[in-house]
């Protein structure tokens, strides 16, 4: 039966997560990216509200269960800030691939990082050029009771200090893909703190190459993984499109307080069209991350690549018409509009992959 | 003679050598540029390592630009996209601002001979301040008040996005002497440093991008002016003097196509880059794969090819004694907002790692974005082409 209706319980965590998103996150935003961290009392306040950590009850948590809840709970602290968004989450993201994937072994540690504000936990998910999952040059091979885990990773949060790293790749003798424990003091990881960045900049991304072996242990139960993983990637489509709901709802908010040729601009189509059609692609998006979403929870096969790439050019895009709107004021630091600019970009280079998207020139 | 999109050889000559003096002397300072907000230090010393002239500003005259027989302006852009291919500070390091050209375009001649003459020989700055906090586009809104002074002028206001307005010579002030009036109201100042009143209120702003051009906010405090500083203006339009090259209409609607080859240079260059680092990478990617990153590396460059047609047919009009504002128009409405997508692409296909500040992918993609904003924005131009149109539809 069809069902377009968020449930009560959505609404809230909506609610809850656009509140702190405005009221907490956007105005640590610059902070956040000067620093390259999160601030400490913004980071407690997020940690405490428990959406960024989704590990539900049954697992020990007390976090959104579900991915359709904790995609519109990313989108709505998004529409704050990108960047300390994605910091959070992913910490919270290593935290459900353990809760659910980890065996009592784990127990502990997933406690920690459900209960600890001060740890950081991060995936190692991401390889250059658009890999997606299939496709990792990532290699974690179990030979006797060791785990070889050989690869690079881009994008991993935290990256000078994240422990323990869940890596994700590919074990090629069974043709199947594994995630593996890696704590940070194994020897044979290289850390390369990306040293500056277009956007994103509070999670201190950091590039860390692997050439280690781990106890066979440390090793995740690959049943339903590709599911977890989905969820986490889904994640920066969410992420994208709170950015560029927020990029656009302050432009449409700029253009009918701006004058000029004697009325606000917001009545020139010229100025009215763009935002309406950014509008337009984010409510086509936020739909299909949605559909995604709920696949995911009924553990059906679904690929996210296409939504994942799809709300990233929705939010480039908005995000530009945006600027373009505010025009020279869209492009200093006095706005924040830039600063949307830049973060969806940098968000659509996450997992970018080419096979889901060809290119378009704009005229 | 027939049609051809070739540039001559001579031109050729010295653009390659520019590109290539860029790419070797300009770019390695490009991110301390950015991060600086100024261009480099011994940006002069830099630009002294040039094997061919630049035309700078500084050198006063002494280091023209060589004429070629494929036009002034059509040669213009192959300089304009030779440069930006290495990185735009060094453009904007050769460019001395626009304030005297408004001079020559409407001052009388002993005006020109006071204010232009001095500064092309003398090889100094100067600005150009219409651009206010509440407008940029509708220029007829210009708040700025000029009122008499017994035989002078003075001027109340704030001039935002003035580039160079800190280290200029002079600055070219626009303000009403009767906000009734409308455009018809406004009229142009030149206001020399150091004027009792004209204060620096930001030297440079917080910029996304071209972060090393000054960029400038000045104050007008009860700031007195004699009459003979005084311009002409009319109509919300600059009236050129002459209608040769040059001029101000050279300096700002003839200059449209100019921000094209800018675009294409900064985004060929990224595009370049992009293309030999995942060549060297090629190894990791399957057939499938590769074949599409390919296609993406094709279409793109197609993009940069149409924008370089578009730019050319302007200037080539323009050269050739019937400019053409839509044409313009197109060149500079169409380049930017695609240039912006390629270098997203770009950083795309790379991965995160593309917009590391390792790489200068993430700076280009930040600069460009001023392309469909300045020296009228990319809505401005849809509107001039959208009246070209109509009015030929509407006779």
């Amino acid at each position: 039966m069809v069902n377009l209706e968020p449930a009560p319980e959505q609404l809230e965590v909506a609610e809850l997560a656009r509140e702190l998103g405005v009221e907490v996150l956007a105005p640590a935003a610059r902070e956040a990216e000067a620093a390259r961290a999160v601030p400490e009392n913004v980071w407690k306040t997020l940690f405490a509200t428990g959406l960024t950590v989704p590990v539900p009850e049954e697992l020990g948590g007390s976090g959104i269960g579900d991915t359709a809840t904790l995609m519109i709970a990313l989108e709505n602290l998004a529409y704050g800030d990108p960047g300390i968004t994605l910091a959070a989450f992913s910490s919270g993201a290593a935290a459900l691939l353990l809760a659910r994937h980890g065996g009592s072994d784990h127990a502990a540690l997933v406690r920690s990082l459900i209960t600890e504000p001060g740890t950081r936990a991060a995936v190692a998910l991401y390889e250059p050029q658009g890999r997606g999952a299939s496709e990792f040059a990532t290699t974690i091979e179990v030979t006797g009771d060791e785990v070889r885990v050989r690869g690079r990773k881009v994008a991993v949060a935290f990256g000078a200090e994240a422990d323990p790293l869940i890596v994700v790749g590919v074990e090629q003798s069974a043709g199947g893909v594994r995630a593996v424990l890696v704590p940070r003091t194994a020897p044979g990881l290289t850390v390369t703190p990306h040293g500056g960045s277009l956007a994103l900049e509070a999670m201190a991304p950091a590039t860390v190459a692997f050439d280690t072996a781990v106890p066979v242990s440390n090793l995740l139960d690959a049943s339903g993984l590709l599911n977890t993983i989905g969820r986490i990637r889904l994640a920066v489509a969410a992420i994208a499109v709170g950015t560029g709901q927020r990029a656009v709802d302050y432009a449409a908010q700029y253009a009918t307080e701006r004058v000029a040729f004697g009325r606000p601009i917001a009545s020139f189509q010229g100025v009215s069209f763009p935002l309406a059609e950014a509008q337009m692609r984010m409510a086509e998006s936020r739909l299909e991350i949605a559909e995604s979403a709920a696949r995911l929870d009924d553990d059906a096969a679904e690929d996210v690549s296409r939504a994942v790439g799809y709300a990233g050019e929705v939010a480039a895009e908005a995000t530009r018409a945006a600027v373009q709107t505010l025009g020279g004021h869209g492009f200093i630091a006095e706005h924040p509009v830039e600063l949307w600019y830049r973060s969806a970009a940098a968000l659509s280079t996450l997992d970018f992959d080419p096979v889901c998207s060809s290119f378009q020139a704009a005229l | 003679m027939s049609l051809s999109f070739t540039m001559s050889k001579p031109l050729r000559d010295y653009t390659n050598s520019l590109r290539d003096w860029s790419v070797a002397q300009i770019r390695p300072h490009a991110r301390e540029a950015d991060t600086r907000h100024s261009f480099p230090e011994n940006w002069a010393e830099i630009l002294d390592t040039s094997p061919v002239p630049l035309g700078r500003h500084d050198k006063g005259g002494l280091d023209p630009v060589p004429e070629f027989e494929d036009g002034h302006w059509v040669s213009k852009l192959s300089f304009y996209e030779a440069i930006s291919y290495g990185d735009l500070w060094g453009l904007f390091a050769i460019g001395g601002g626009i304030g005297h050209l408004v001079v020559d375009a409407m001052g009388s001649p002993w005006q020109v001979e006071k204010w232009y003459q001095p500064v092309v020989e003398g090889g100094s700055v100067t600005g150009f301040a219409l651009t206010e906090p509440h407008f940029g586009s509708d220029t007829s809104q210009v708040a700025t008040t000029a009122t008499r002074d017994g035989d002078g002028w003075v001027l109340n206001g704030t001039k935002i996005f003035c580039s160079n307005g800190a280290n200029a010579e002079y600055v070219v002030v626009f303000a009403t002497v009767d906000k009734s009036l409308g455009a018809k109201g406004i009229n142009a100042f030149v206001v020399p440093k150091g004027t009792p009143g004209f204060v620096v209120g930001k030297v440079n702003e917080h910029k996304m991008g071209i972060r090393s051009w000054n960029t400038s906010e000045l104050l007008f405090d009860n700031c007195r002016i004699p009459e003979e500083n005084v311009l002409g203006w009319s109509e919300g339009e600059i009236k050129p003097r002459s209608s040769g090259q040059g001029g101000a209409l050279g300096a700002l609607g003839y200059n449209r196509p100019n921000i094209a080859a800018m675009s294409v240079g900064v985004t060929q260059a990224s595009l370049d880059l992009t293309t030999g680092l995942l060549d060297e990478q090629k190894a990791g990617f399957s057939p499938h794969r590769w074949s599409l990153v390919q296609n993406e590396l094709t279409a793109m460059n197609h993009v940069l090819a149409r924008s370089r047609r578009v730019a050319l047919k302007a200037q080539a009009l323009l050269d050739g004694g019937k400019p053409d504002r839509s044409a313009a128009a197109v060149a500079k409405a169409y380049a930017p907002q695609s240039c912006e997508r390629i270098i997203r692409r770009c950083m795309q296909l790379l991965g995160p790692e593309g917009t590391s500040e390792e790489l200068l992918l993430e700076k280009w993609y930040r600069d460009v974005k001023i392309m469909d904003i300045f020296e009228g924005s990319g809505q401005i131009q849809r509107i001039i082409v959208g009246r070209g149109l109509m009015g030929r539809v509407v006779g």
